[in-house]
């Protein structure tokens, strides 16, 4: 039974990126990391996607396989189609691709330590990016990195435009990030955890730039966390991945308040969540599988408080169980009874 | 909460600062004042909690009371005892009862050995000298942090974060402490299994009769597994009081930014505050009161003046010209 | 303190032999570089020949004029001989005899037997001066990281100082007092040897000390010592071992370069005295001084590559 694609019409028309069963496998001496195992996604236009997952769950190799960024030995996308603008971007060929990083669709990591260049200024890789998509003279480059250094909040522009990334401050280096991944006025933002690593203060002032993007630029973003939190304050729809799949799909309100996969409730249910008083917090028992040995049938079944016969032999499909929600378990397919 | 009020730490006006040297003869240009003038006790079996961002001092903090770091000035009292004057024995008696768990599961065990072994160090250096004793220890703290006693041979690369967590507290508990410094022992850990040790950690401290000084920056953490909360923003307490009067009634302005950062905690109506700028160097903290630059209630008194901590409602301290 | 010794060298192997799944994933790594496997192969072949051949072959110190210059087994050389009766020079080809299979020296002394002690003098001079370098550069590395501030910028100064050091010009002036032999040549080399390592060293240990697993062992109680050699020690080792396995070539070759020019024992036969013997009779008895080359040359290769291949073994992020 195939899949049933997420495109949730409410929102401003139409789906820019589809992932189909999306699978990167890394072939490795000491087996095959298989970090993607059948990823189902689609973005619409203007909207904020999140991918929640914990560690390990293939998250970020979900979002580097959209670029083709990972290391290609060991890494290959093994099956699965990414379709964007037309173009099946999982076999289209690196040229292509170049075209569109940066440009039609750009990336914000993590780490802006480890992201920007520590021997060029800000200035001067925003301007470089401008200048590998646009025809434009350095001076119209700059006069652009310095409108964008101003939308992020850099107080004295002009000065941040001289720093090299040392000088700057944690928060000033993400939002430098974001800035070079703006130049180009992309379609599609891709932030890989852009918070996880600063402060709770400076976490407020990206979220609150991240909102504004999506509302002034109009930009569809996939926002990839750990932290529910931050899917309830930004996310207009969430997928929760778990051992390189997505087990559940739905607008954020919709799955806070009736999530359907076990590990969804389990994840949500164990947050010390600051609004209630609990005497105990509730946790999944066992760890996450190791991508490299993932458990048969439903990768969750190890640690899943409902798990069934069936869950251990066959893998259960990605399937609508509502207009707007969709998940991957046995509790609701034909297969096992359903709830 | 226990009101169990036999005070355990006591710390008065602590101060560590780092100097900063330059120059082709070093020579100190500045200091980072990276604890300055902190004043705090925990009693026996209660949990305070030190929340604050990166570089707020509160790890220095947790590692000068164990003197780790050695302080620059002022107090630390432990069971009667002045922790600053102790020599080398009664250093070593104090880390039988003040231990430290720390944040990152992959550097805190020693990769060359088994677990068992770095369990068993805590006794050895305490001169438990009969290897039977050791060895029915070690088999009985692994099986208290949830472990199964088997796995002692075993290296630490072969288990998991959390699993790699819980023998960090084992090693702890060895000596039977009455205090022990948590350093954000959940912060590098996934959701799920930071619940799993957190509770753990309840459970030890019911049973045991522990007292934590639990520092994390996540406010969600502190408020479950708390007593008191304190607050520290660039080497100084700027609020301190008791869970519940905390969490109903935060007072500081940069609690309440912290607050308005998780929207969970944000009073309903209200916009999220955005605190102006970045966090200041500690090499260089602004005059007054060192919130007063992003400060979204901030007074002209505020840029010339500290504020000290003050009793601002019952047990309910802060440092802020609001209040005093 | 035995206890302690035990106890340190457990930690230091102990990761090797009771864990046998870190010791196999080691051995199978190394295992998949075959020019690895093929310098340890020729170390062992080496070790075996040195230790135990000399039991095998002739007394390399006899000399026997009536034999000298005889080339290796399957060569023969024309040699013009000169007889005084008939004020004449014949030539005569010489050709080698199967109980001298390399040839005979300017002495006619064997040279399989010179060789095969020269073997053991080289192993010998290679692995104890390396030990003595080694050591010293652990010693000084890790007290230098673990100390810190100034006692780390006078151990480290020293350092420098003893990098710049005229090993040779001291060599010189002890050879001159002293007289020439093996054992200050070990000295010297062992002496001045090992700042390379320290540094090195130093700096893996100086990352090591920031690890949380430090602070722990010293939060526990522990004295310095106890975290020196529990726990810093035992992670540097597999650098160690690195480092001794690739300067072994360099001690060799250091003390075949010092007899080559005179500096050593000329009574003993390592292979560069043998080299220098041999160097002025190329045209003559070539064997003499390509001999001995060809051995340091095939020595030092085997060295490089089994050291190579050890350290991508020990190294997680190589991609092997």
């Amino acid at each position: 039974m195939k899949v049933a694609y997420l495109s949730d019409d409410r929102m401003t028309g139409g789906t820019v990126l589809e992932v189909k069963n999306l699978k990167t496998w890394f072939f490795t001496h000491r087996g095959i990391v298989k970090a993607v195992n059948g990823v189902d996604f689609a973005l619409n236009k203007g909207e904020c996607l999140c991918l929640v997952g914990e560690s390990g769950c293939g998250k970020s190799v979900t979002a580097l396989s959209i670029l083709r960024l990972f290391d290609s030995p060991p890494g290959k996308i093994v099956e699965g189609e990414i379709s964007y603008s037309g173009a099946d971007l999982a076999k289209c060929p690196v040229e292509d691709l170049r075209k569109i990083r940066g440009k039609d669709i750009a990336m914000v990591f993590q780490n802006a330590q480890s992201a920007l260049n520590p021997v060029f200024t800000i200035g001067d890789q925003i301007v470089e990016q401008i200048k590998t998509h646009m025809d434009v003279s350095k001076d119209a480059a700059l006069q652009k990195a310095r409108s964008l250094l101003s939308e992020m909040s850099i107080p004295q522009a002009d000065r941040a435009l001289k720093m090299y990334p040392h000088q700057m401050s944690g928060g000033m280096k993400q939002r430098a990030m974001i800035a070079m991944s703006l130049s180009c006025d992309p379609g599609i933002l891709i932030a890989d955890e852009p918070t996880t690593a600063v402060d709770v203060t400076i976490r407020a002032q990206i979220m609150h730039i991240l909102g504004e993007l999506k509302t002034n630029r109009k930009m569809s973003i996939i926002f990839i966390t750990h932290d529910l939190s931050l899917v309830r304050e930004i996310g207009d729809r969430a997928a929760v991945v778990y051992a390189g799949k997505v087990v559940e799909v739905a607008p954020v309100a919709d799955i806070l308040r009736n999530p359907a996969h076990p590990y969804t409730i389990g994840l949500i249910g164990c947050l010390p969540d600051i609004s209630t008083e609990l005497k105990r917090l509730p946790s999944i028992p066992g760890s996450t599988p190791n991508p490299i040995d993932i458990p048969t049938g439903c990768a969750f079944h190890p640690r899943c408080p409902k798990v069934m016969d069936v869950c251990r032999k066959v893998e259960p499909e990605l399937l609508n169980i509502s207009d707007v929600q969709a998940v991957a378990c046995h509790l609701y397919d034909s297969q096992g009874s359903t709830k | 909460m226990n009101t169990n009020s036999i005070q355990l730490l006591h710390i008065r006006d602590l101060k560590k600062y780092y100097s900063v040297t330059a120059g082709l003869i070093p020579r100190p240009v500045g200091e980072i004042k990276a604890v300055d003038g902190v004043s705090l006790s925990i009693n026996e079996g209660e949990v305070l909690g030190l929340v604050g961002e990166s570089g707020c001092g509160k790890s220095t903090l947790g590692r000068t009371i164990l003197r780790l770091e050695e302080p620059t000035s002022g107090d630390i009292t432990f069971n009667g005892v002045n922790v600053v004057r102790l020599t080398k024995n009664g250093l070593r008696k104090l880390r039988s009862k003040v231990q430290i768990v720390f944040q990152d599961p992959d550097s805190s065990l020693d990769p060359r050995m088994t677990v068992g072994d770095s369990i068993e160090e805590a006794l050895i250096v305490h001169d438990v000298k009969e290897p039977e004793i050791r060895a029915a220890r070690v088999a009985e703290l692994m099986e208290k942090v949830g472990l199964e006693a088997g796995f002692v041979e075993r290296y630490p690369h072969e288990f998991s974060g959390g699993q790699k967590q819980r023998i960090g507290i084992a090693r702890a508990l060895a000596m039977n402490p009455q205090l022990v410094i948590a350093d954000e022992p959940v912060s590098a850990l996934d959701v799920s299994v930071q619940a799993q040790i957190l509770n753990l950690m309840m459970d030890i401290k019911e049973e045991d009769g522990l007292a934590y000084l639990f520092i994390s920056h996540d406010l969600s953490v502190v408020k479950y597994i708390s007593d008191r909360v304190a607050v520290m923003y660039l080497g100084k307490i700027v609020e301190l009081a008791d869970k519940r009067e905390f969490f109903q009634h935060p007072l500081h302005p940069y609690t309440e930014a912290l607050f308005s950062a998780i929207a969970s905690l944000r009073p309903s109506g209200k916009e999220r505050i955005l605190l102006k700028g970045d966090v200041p160097s500690p090499l260089n903290p602004p005059a007054g009161c060192r919130f007063h630059t992003r400060c979204h209630r901030v007074m002209q008194v505020c840029s010339k003046e500290e504020p000290e901590l003050k009793e601002a409602a019952l047990s309910h301290y802060v440092a802020c010209h609001l209040y005093s | 303190m035995n206890k302690g010794l035990a106890l340190f060298l457990k930690k230091i192997t102990g990761p090797f032999y009771i864990n046998r799944r870190l010791a196999k994933y080691y051995l199978d790594r190394l295992k998949k570089n075959k020019l690895s496997l093929a310098g340890l192969g020729f170390i062992v072949l080496l070790a075996l020949v040195g230790i135990f051949g000399p039991l095998f072959v002739k007394d390399p110190q006899k000399s026997d004029f009536n034999i000298n210059n005889l080339p290796p087994l399957g060569f023969s050389i024309q040699e013009s001989v000169y007889d005084i009766k008939t004020d004449t020079f014949t030539t005569k080809v010489i050709a080698g005899r199967p109980d001298h299979p390399l040839g005979t020296d300017s002495k006619g002394r064997d040279m399989l037997a010179m060789l095969v002690s020269g073997a053991r003098i080289s192993l010998f001079v290679g692995l104890l001066a390396t030990g003595i370098a080694i050591f010293l550069g652990t010693f000084i590395g890790v007290l230098s990281a673990y100390l810190g501030g100034w006692a780390d910028n006078v151990m480290m100064r020293f350092t420098d100082v003893m990098m710049t050091f005229p090993f040779f010009l001291l060599l010189v002036l002890i050879v001159f007092i002293f007289g020439p032999s093996l054992a200050i040549i070990v000295l010297v080399i062992g002496l001045t040897g090992w700042t390379g390592a320290a540094r090195l060293i130093r700096s893996e240990a100086l990352s090591l000390r920031t690890r949380d697993f430090v602070t722990a062992s010293k939060a526990l109680g522990a004295s310095d010592a106890r975290v020196m050699f529990m726990h810093l020690i035992p992670n540097v080792i597999s650098l160690v071992i690195v480092m001794a396995t690739l300067s072994i070539p360099g001690v060799i070759m250091a003390e075949a370069a010092l007899s080559f020019i005179g500096l050593g024992d000329p009574m003993s036969t390592s292979w560069g005295t043998i080299l220098n013997a041999g160097q002025h009779s190329l045209d003559t008895a070539w064997w003499v001084a390509v001999e001995p080359g060809i051995m340091l040359f095939f020595t030092v290769l085997a060295f490089n590559f089994f050291g190579d291949g050890l350290r991508d073994a020990f190294d997680p992020k190589a991609d092997i």
